[in-house]
């Protein structure tokens, strides 16, 4: 094989610019919080209360999640109906609205004085400036991640595997369980870490939505902002935490990623 | 009271600004001003009216008074900075990062409730249990504000045993700026909260109830501004400082909820 020409240094530099701008204001980031400090600020009880509430709510929303997408992906991926296409398309929109805009909306449609703040009242849910509020705003964000990858998931392989697996005697759920989950495990698992990832970040709409009370509502990108307001240390050392738990997500992605090429034969 | 943005008057000024534009000297300044969220409207109309006559371009960025204090310590822009206690403002001065401030304006603090859901018993209501309260958090001058008042209504002996304990332990959310508060005791989100004066907007009055705080309980708050170091428009900085403390600067300020300069 010949060499490849060297490559115009135009190109290289733009390329070295581009790396740098994204990869600078990390390194930043990290050469500031990584003091020996750290150990001990990470376990302040603002940041460990902060920790707390983030691993609660977006476990749950990520339950919830779950839950409610996964059958929604499955009919979009095996069911034709009309207006599907419109369907799909705006189960997306919380993925490109900006989440200020999301935890307005939530706001006038859950909230006290929204267009479900009456029915909600007399059912007795009271989710205002709860945790609950947190777990719904990060749902609302990040649940279409999770729906947008599941039903490529279950579009990746032929169906009549599934066909097959009837004639055979299977059971719907037995079908589903043993055939169709682990055959789109690995984009399952994918939009799930996704999800999750997004949830974890959320601020805008928590913080309009929720509101921002140490150890009830107070998630970890919201105490990092209300930390920078007096004292940075902690925010410094919950970005870095944010930073690693980021990367974590990244190799995740890249092992499932790995994963999914191999044929699972 | 007399609205100021009659369609005669603003046309008059339009054509006044375009004259200024048309005309404007080599001189206009873009200025920056990072103001205390509580600053929104009346700083945004003395800054329209200081533009028009000036021919300068102020801008603003609003915000809590602290989230401010931090950007300027960390290398943000700015030619003038109007906190909502000195005590934003005085550390940036020790750091030599921003120059002597004048007080322009001051401010009370009122307690608010959805027009729908009175509070019960009045301001002692404020401790009845279950009824979500939210504040400025703590390193908001706003949230200062609320402290100290709430210490001295606790002291006053007029509000019932534990007052403050007990006020606080109704706390919901602790919010990053003043104007969040207000915002959501005005959606009906909050039972009630502590606010400035001067965020009961005009798009707020309507929705809300108001509740007078004895002013013994409630001290004012002062508001410094100062010329920043870095300003590359010292001249224009300090002008429009002046301006801010002017008669006619002052007239926006009381109309908008403000008691006037000390």
């Amino acid at each position: 094989m010949s060499r490849a020409p060297a490559p115009h240094p135009v190109p290289v530099l733009l390329s070295a610019l581009m790396v740098g701008l994204l990869l600078l204001p990390v390194f930043a980031l990290l050469l500031e919080a990584l003091t020996p400090a750290l150990g001990r600020t990470l376990q302040s009880a603002a940041v460990r209360d902060a920790l707390r509430v983030s691993a609660l709510t977006t476990g749950a929303a990520l339950a919830v999640t779950l839950a409610l997408g996964t059958p929604v992906a499955y009919l979009l991926a095996r069911r034709q109906f009309v207006g599907k296409g419109l369907f799909d398309a705006l189960l997306d929109l919380p993925m490109v609205l900006p989440p200020v805009v999301a935890g307005v909306a939530l706001l006038l449609a859950f909230g006290q004085g929204g267009l479900l703040g009456r029915p909600l009242e007399v059912a007795g849910v009271d989710l205002a400036f709860t945790p609950g509020a947190v777990v719904l705003a990060q749902v609302f964000t990040s649940a279409p991640f999770y729906v947008r990858a599941a039903r490529a998931g279950f579009l990746a392989f032929d169906p009549d595997v599934e066909g097959a697996a009837r004639v055979d005697g299977a059971g719907r759920w037995a079908l589903f369980r043993r055939v169709t989950l682990p055959l789109a495990f690995p984009f399952l698992l994918e939009g799930a870490v996704l999800a999750w990832a997004r949830s974890l970040g959320e601020f805008g709409a928590t913080l309009l939505f929720a509101g921002s009370l140490q150890g009830e509502t107070r998630t970890v990108p919201l105490a990092i902002y209300s930390a920078a307001e007096s004292d940075l240390a902690p925010a410094l050392a919950l970005s870095a935490l944010m930073v690693a738990l980021a990367f974590g997500v990244l190799l995740t992605l890249r092992l499932i990623a790995g994963r999914r090429i191999t044929p699972a034969q | 009271m007399r609205r100021l943005s009659g369609p005669g008057l603003s046309f008059r000024r339009a054509l006044l600004a375009a004259l200024i534009l048309v005309t404007a000297e080599a001189g206009a300044a873009r200025l920056t001003v990072f103001a205390a969220s509580s600053l929104t409207d009346a700083l945004g109309e003395i800054g329209r009216v200081f533009d028009s006559r000036t021919g300068h371009q102020t801008r603003f960025s609003f915000a809590g008074s602290s989230s401010l204090r931090t950007q300027l310590e960390r290398g943000a822009r700015a030619d003038v900075f109007a906190s909502a206690s000195l005590g934003q403002y005085a550390p940036l001065r020790s750091q030599g990062l921003a120059g002597p401030h004048t007080l322009f304006a001051r401010n009370r603090l009122t307690v608010l409730t959805p027009a729908a859901r009175p509070l019960i018993g009045g301001l002692a209501g404020l401790a009845r249990p279950g009824l979500r309260l939210i504040v400025a958090g703590p390193g908001v001058p706003a949230g200062e504000a609320t402290a100290r008042t709430l210490s001295l209504m606790d002291a006053s002996g007029n509000y019932g045993p534990e007052f403050t304990r007990r006020v606080r332990a109704n706390v919901v959310s602790e919010e990053p700026n003043v104007r969040q508060v207000a915002l959501k005791v005005g959606l009906g989100q909050a039972d009630a909260a502590f606010v400035y004066r001067s965020d009961l907007t005009p798009g707020l009055r309507g929705k809300v109830r108001t509740y007078s705080l004895p002013d013994s309980v409630n001290p004012p708050v002062a508001y410094p501004i100062g010329v920043l170091k870095g300003s590359r428009e010292a001249e224009a900085a300090a002008a429009f400082i002046r301006f801010v403390r002017s008669p006619e600067g002052q007239r926006i300020l009381i109309r908008w909820g403000f008691l006037p300069a000390p």
